[in-house]
């Protein structure tokens, strides 16, 4: 299974924050440094191993650990339908 | 500086309280770091309608007679559109509003929507609605970064509104258009311009928005026109009918209490937070501040934002180079607003003295408000 960002949502990044706004909800998000990365990653397909190996090189952090961060961010971003589609392959 | 970054009414997202602080925080950082969070875009100076107070040009004629650079250049191609979207983006742009002349009459509106949502822009369009048919509206409906429409009326009757365009029928399809974009789930504001014909209009033109659940916005400063004639300003409301309006239909807007205006909080958001490019590639401070920084046919945007003398003058504007706003009095009245001034004086450091009036209107109003609260306070018993 592989995740998207939705293509058509406006989105921009500023210093270590990222905005997401969501005009058809009026909602707008605020990401801080990780979420903002794993949003930016996103811009392609990419499954659950694929955004752990990619954060846990990156912050140095142990796989286990971001692994539970990147799954509650997409479960997150899937609840208030930030992603394309329901996901792919 | 203060909490909030000044924001241009223009080019503020539609976007409920909560996301409004976000927003804000983004805007504050904008500012601060300078980087052109919001643009907008003049895609054609075409327009469908003859309002008598069109800042662009006098609309009985057949249009502006020159450009900056002395010739008529054409309007930009859909190809320099995209290739300036793709500057903004790069530059940090995130706050998108496209303008015209009526932008729906705009030849290249859909593909440069196309454009402008691949490349992640929030955009909002600024319509007089007349065109918003039913085909529209819907294709419309499908840009999930369409953050809403901010649509012009000028009356809450046909025959007011209708006078003020010089099109029969105007009227009827502006509400309509609002009407459609409500219906395909889209925000939009009616921005209510408040003109001497139409002043007893305006609490009937904010009742109708509020009706339909749509919000509004008011402007009252009517500016002289960017090819240099003045015959709008002829359409200004009177001191009479603001001094009944903001006791009336527009208490809520008046200032609750004079705020404090200081050096942080003085300059307004042209070339830190805000730029704009016209429909013939002048980038600008604000598009109705016609004071031409350069030109994105010559220059790249980045080089133009970074190190135009015009951009570089405005940011080092101290309060004390605005030689009558400084020391006035109803500064924290006063919309301050660039447009009004550059126009009327040339100068974007310069005043319009009919903008002074209005805030001298608002202060007395708001005075007015406190000394009647002060003697019901004092004869409350107990």
């Amino acid at each position: 299974m592989t995740y998207a960002r939705d293509p058509g949502l406006p989105h921009q990044k500023l210093d270590e924050e990222t905005i997401v706004i969501d005009p058809r909800t009026r909602e707008v998000h605020l990401f801080n440094d990780t979420a903002g990365r794993i949003w930016e990653l996103l811009a392609s397909p990419r499954s659950v191993d694929d955004l752990t190996a990619a954060l846990a090189d990156e912050y140095e952090a142990p796989s286990d650990e971001v692994r539970a961060s990147v799954e509650e961010t997409l479960g997150w971003l899937r609840d208030k339908g930030l992603l394309a589609g329901r996901g792919a392959g | 500086m203060g909490t909030e970054a000044p924001l241009c009414a223009d080019t503020a997202v539609i976007a409920p309280p909560s996301g409004l602080a976000i927003v804000g925080h983004l805007q504050r950082q904008a500012y601060l770091q300078t980087i052109p969070l919001n643009a907008s875009l003049e895609l054609t100076l075409r327009c469908n309608l003859r309002c008598l107070h069109c800042y662009n040009f006098d609309r009985d004629t057949d249009g502006p007679a020159c450009g900056s650079d002395g010739a008529l250049a054409p309007e930009l191609s859909l190809d320099e559109i995209c290739r300036v979207l793709g500057e903004l983006r790069e530059a940090g742009t995130l706050f998108l509003a496209l303008t015209g002349g009526e932008v729906l009459s705009a030849p290249h509106l859909f593909p440069v929507m196309d454009r402008a949502r691949e490349l992640g822009f929030a955009v909002q369009l600024l319509s007089n609605g007349t065109m918003l048919r039913p085909g529209v509206a819907a294709r419309l409906a499908g840009y999930r970064n369409l953050t809403g429409v901010s649509i012009s009326v000028y009356g809450a009757t046909p025959e007011v509104h209708d006078g003020i365009t010089q099109v029969r029928g105007s009227w009827r399809r502006t509400w309509a258009g609002a009407d459609r974009l409500r219906a395909q789930g889209i925000a939009v504001r009616m921005k209510v311009i408040v003109m001497r014909a139409n002043a007893h209009e305006v609490g009937a033109m904010r009742g109708m928005a509020e009706a339909r659940g749509l919000s509004t916005a008011v402007d009252v400063n009517i500016t002289a026109r960017n090819d240099g004639t003045s015959g709008s300003v002829a359409t200004r409301a009177t001191e009479e009918q603001l001094v009944e309006l903001y006791r009336g239909a527009l208490a809520d807007l008046a200032p609750k209490t004079g705020h404090v205006v200081d050096e942080a909080s003085f300059p307004c958001n042209c070339a830190r937070g805000n730029c704009a490019i016209s429909s013939r590639g002048d980038v600008q401070p604000c598009i109705s501040v016609p004071w031409v920084a350069g030109n994105i046919r010559r220059q790249p945007f980045a080089e133009i934002w970074r190190s135009s003398p015009v951009f570089q003058q405005i940011r080092g504007f101290k309060m004390a180079d605005y030689p009558k706003c400084a020391p006035c009095p109803d500064k924290a009245f006063c919309s301050r607003d660039r447009s009004a001034a550059y126009n009327a004086s040339g100068r974007y450091t310069g005043n319009d003295p009919f903008v002074c009036s209005v805030a001298g209107i608002a202060r007395k109003v708001v005075e007015e408000r406190a000394a009647a609260a002060a003697v019901s306070s004092t004869a409350c018993p107990g």
